[in-house]
């Protein structure tokens, strides 16, 4: 009776479910990985098998180790500022400051901002309103468009995804911060315990469930940026600020080798998928029950 | 509890407050543009009084669907569904390419759906890559006799209708030289390079401290300029071809083929008078046509695609507006100081492979239509604007720089050469000349980036 009751509910709740992530999730994704070892082109009726070629179109593909060089630097230097910018501000906003929901407010609105939009809005300061700044002060750091340098291109990326992910980061940290049970820190206080070593033995065990989370979301997000990188530099200058997702792209679709872009977008997911579950594993094993 | 309710619907307030400033802020900080929105638009009428084209009855009913990959004329080719239907019956649905999806990619998409356009615009190379395995064979059309010289033919079949000519050019804005100089400006008189810098430093003199724009962005460094390297190898598709060849096999030495020389020469030369000279990756395309329309610059490296922009910018009908050739060297006689470049570059594909029969049809007639009923005529080039490829069509394009194209196309001083060539060209190679532009390379890294590219490719 009991068996027959649950097979039910499976069918009831869990199979809607399930077909629509086997339709939408798993099988492009197998289809995608078995297009890999063909030479379809998008376009042909035929489907040639060719074995491992795209793979090594990938390997002789220079400008993809580059790009995916920059991608672990830009994921590096924005996890971190991302985290420690938002970890600060959730605490701040936490100590019960006048005014701390509107600024936690504001400090959300950019994520509602898709990142298309974002980016041709910062394009926007980056390029004009920063350029007419340095016209009128004579300031060197403001003399040309930050575009079109690459360093600070580069540096204009960053400062647009920490500015756009911190807003969500900073939500997470915030409901981490509320959680923190007072009496233990009250009981650290009387124990004698200083700013810092409260920080370091009290909250932040008891706070690693929100790193993780957040640690995750950061890590995925800026291995995968596209729409940033598509509206704010669009790779420019001269392909120097072009990121691992967004040559994928250019790879399958602007020259054509579907094949070897589709292989670079699995490297790329095999990459991201072994990073994200390790850091889940490692953050994980520090988290701490109160 | 009614406290903290206040405080959540002020900041909610004051959060949508700034979030409209800054959009609106960013919207008009955008546009730049001096539209006045009580302008009228005005409507170039059409004649329908006239019309001897013979439908054909059986089609009455049929439905097809055309996909455009030129946004301009998005409204006008509605119009022109719209009139075809009136006369025949057959429905034309026009479907836009949204901006920033790549017609290829559109396409594509469609097919592997199952739901292609019945007829799509696309550019050559990507009529090209797609003709033999999805269009329709288009060589028995009778229009392919009025436009015999804008055919594209894929191994001795025609699978596309050459819709419109375009050509690219230096634009120069006359009132502003006449002005500069006060002296009247003959176009013709300038034949070399070393003419025009001598033209570019009489305007440095007068007080246009950098007359020339050029813009940034790697489809017009990639593909407008460079390739000419490729087009001018002798002004014809054909000899295009064959260079390009002769690179990729490595039978032509880049560091010494003078057209690439010579392309630099003048490269140069547009990079020294350069408006953005200072931060040249920088530079705004929307301000090259403010600056061009305002006189603080006299030439624009660009096609007659630029018209809508500098019209936005306030330039008239009436203005005159023209191109001069892209010199190459010092020889009065080459062709390439002489004509500008103008070519087809959008062509119409009709579906054979989804398509029914009737709906084939159809889209013939549509195309023959615009080829010969007056109607059609008339508004291929007034509605949309473009410049017909077809002998047969008696009408003038309204704005100066089409009119210059189509005069020059008339009078023989423009040449009918595209090159064919990989569709990651314009990005891969417009990087290396964004690279030289910003003076981060030199001539032999750049002849070293164009090497590379073509050896790359099968």
């Amino acid at each position: 009776m009991k068996t027959k009751n649950n097979a039910k509910d499976f069918g009831m709740f869990a199979l809607p479910g399930l077909f629509c992530f086997l339709a939408v999730v798993i099988v492009p994704f197998v289809y995608g990985v078995y297009l890999t070892l063909t030479d379809w082109n998008g376009v042909s009726k035929v489907k040639n098998f060719i074995g491992f070629k795209n793979f090594a179109g990938v390997v002789r593909d220079g400008q993809f180790w580059t790009s995916l060089l920059l991608t672990f630097k830009y994921v590096i230097v924005v996890v971190v500022l991302v985290n420690v910018f938002a970890f600060a501000i959730a605490w701040l906003l936490t100590r019960g400051m006048k005014g701390q929901n509107f600024f936690r407010a504001g400090f959300f609105t950019p994520n509602l901002i898709g990142g298309i939009v974002l980016g041709y809005i910062w394009q926007f300061v980056f390029s004009r309103v920063f350029v007419s700044i340095g016209e009128s002060t004579g300031w060197k750091l403001f003399e040309v468009s930050w575009l079109s340098d690459p360093t600070n291109a580069f540096i204009a990326l960053v400062v647009v995804s920490v500015w756009q992910l911190s807003g969500y980061m900073i939500l997470i940290y915030v409901a981490g911060f509320m959680g923190l049970s007072e009496d233990v820190l009250e009981a650290a206080s009387i124990d004698g315990a200083s700013g810092f070593v409260k920080l370091k033995s009290i909250i932040m065990p008891l706070m690693m469930s929100s790193v993780t989370i957040c640690l995750f979301l950061t890590l995925s997000r800026a291995f995968m940026v596209y729409d940033v990188n598509l509206s704010l530099t669009a790779g420019a200058p001269y392909g120097t600020t072009e990121m691992a997702a967004m040559h994928v792209y250019e790879k399958a679709f602007t020259s054509r080798q579907f094949g070897v872009g589709q292989s670079e977008a699995l490297i790329l997911f095999i990459i991201v998928a072994c990073i994200s579950g390790l850091q889940v594993y490692f953050t994980k094993k520090q988290e701490v029950e109160a | 509890m009614r406290a903290t309710f206040k405080a959540k619907v002020t900041a909610a307030g004051l959060i949508l407050a700034l979030m409209t400033t800054m959009l609106t802020g960013c919207r008009f900080g955008f546009a730049s543009d001096p539209d006045d929105p009580n302008e009228e638009e005005e409507v170039i009428p059409i004649d329908t009084s006239v019309d001897t084209f013979e439908y054909d009855s059986s089609l009455e009913g049929t439905s097809i669907t055309l996909l455009n990959s030129k946004a301009e004329i998005q409204v006008a080719l509605g119009e022109m569904g719209a009139a075809f239907e009136e006369k025949s019956g057959v429905h034309v649905e026009v479907m836009p390419v949204t901006d920033g999806d790549s017609p290829y990619t559109k396409v594509v998409s469609l097919y592997n759906s199952g739901n292609p356009p019945t007829m799509s615009i696309l550019d050559t190379t990507d009529v090209i890559a797609l003709a033999e395995e999805k269009a329709a064979d288009l060589t028995e059309e009778e229009w392919t006799n009025e436009a015999e010289e804008y055919l594209t033919e894929v191994n001795g079949k025609v699978y596309s209708f050459p819709l419109c000519i375009e050509g690219r050019g230096i634009i120069y804005n006359k009132a502003v030289i006449e002005e500069a100089l006060g002296e009247a400006f003959e176009p013709e008189s300038v034949t070399t390079l070393g003419e025009f810098e001598e033209l570019l430093d009489k305007l440095v003199d007068a007080g246009i401290e950098k007359p020339v724009s050029v813009a940034k962005e790697d489809w017009s460094l990639g593909a407008h300029h460079l390739q000419y390297i490729y087009e001018t190898y002798d002004g014809t598709s054909e000899g295009a071809q064959e260079v390009i060849e002769k690179i990729k096999k490595g039978n032509l030495d880049l560091a010494s083929y003078d057209r690439l020389s010579e392309f630099l020469d003048m490269f140069d030369v547009l990079k020294k008078y350069n408006v953005a000279k200072g931060d040249p990756l920088g530079a705004d395309y929307d301000e090259m046509a403010i600056d061009l329309a305002d006189g603080k610059t006299a030439f624009w490296f660009n096609g007659n695609w630029a018209w809508p922009n500098l019209a936005e910018a306030g330039a008239e009908n009436e203005d005159e507006y023209g191109f001069l050739p892209y010199f190459l060297n010092n020889d009065g006689e080459d062709f390439a100081n002489q004509q500008i470049q103008g070519s087809p570059s959008k062509q119409v594909m009709i579906d054979g492979q989804i398509a029914s029969e009737k709906e084939q049809a159809a889209a013939k007639e549509f195309l023959n239509w615009i080829v010969y009923s007056e109607i059609g005529q008339q508004m291929l080039v007034k509605t949309c604007n473009v410049i017909p490829p077809f002998t047969n069509n008696p009408y003038e394009p309204a704005d100066p720089l089409s009119r210059d194209i189509y005069e020059k196309v008339q009078e023989g001083r423009a040449f009918n050469a595209s090159a064919i060539v990989p569709n990651d060209h314009w990005a891969v190679l417009g990087a290396a000349m964004q690279k030289y532009l910003a003076e981060r390379s030199d001539r032999k890294e750049l002849t070293e980036s164009i090497q590379e590219y073509w050896d790359e490719q099968e």
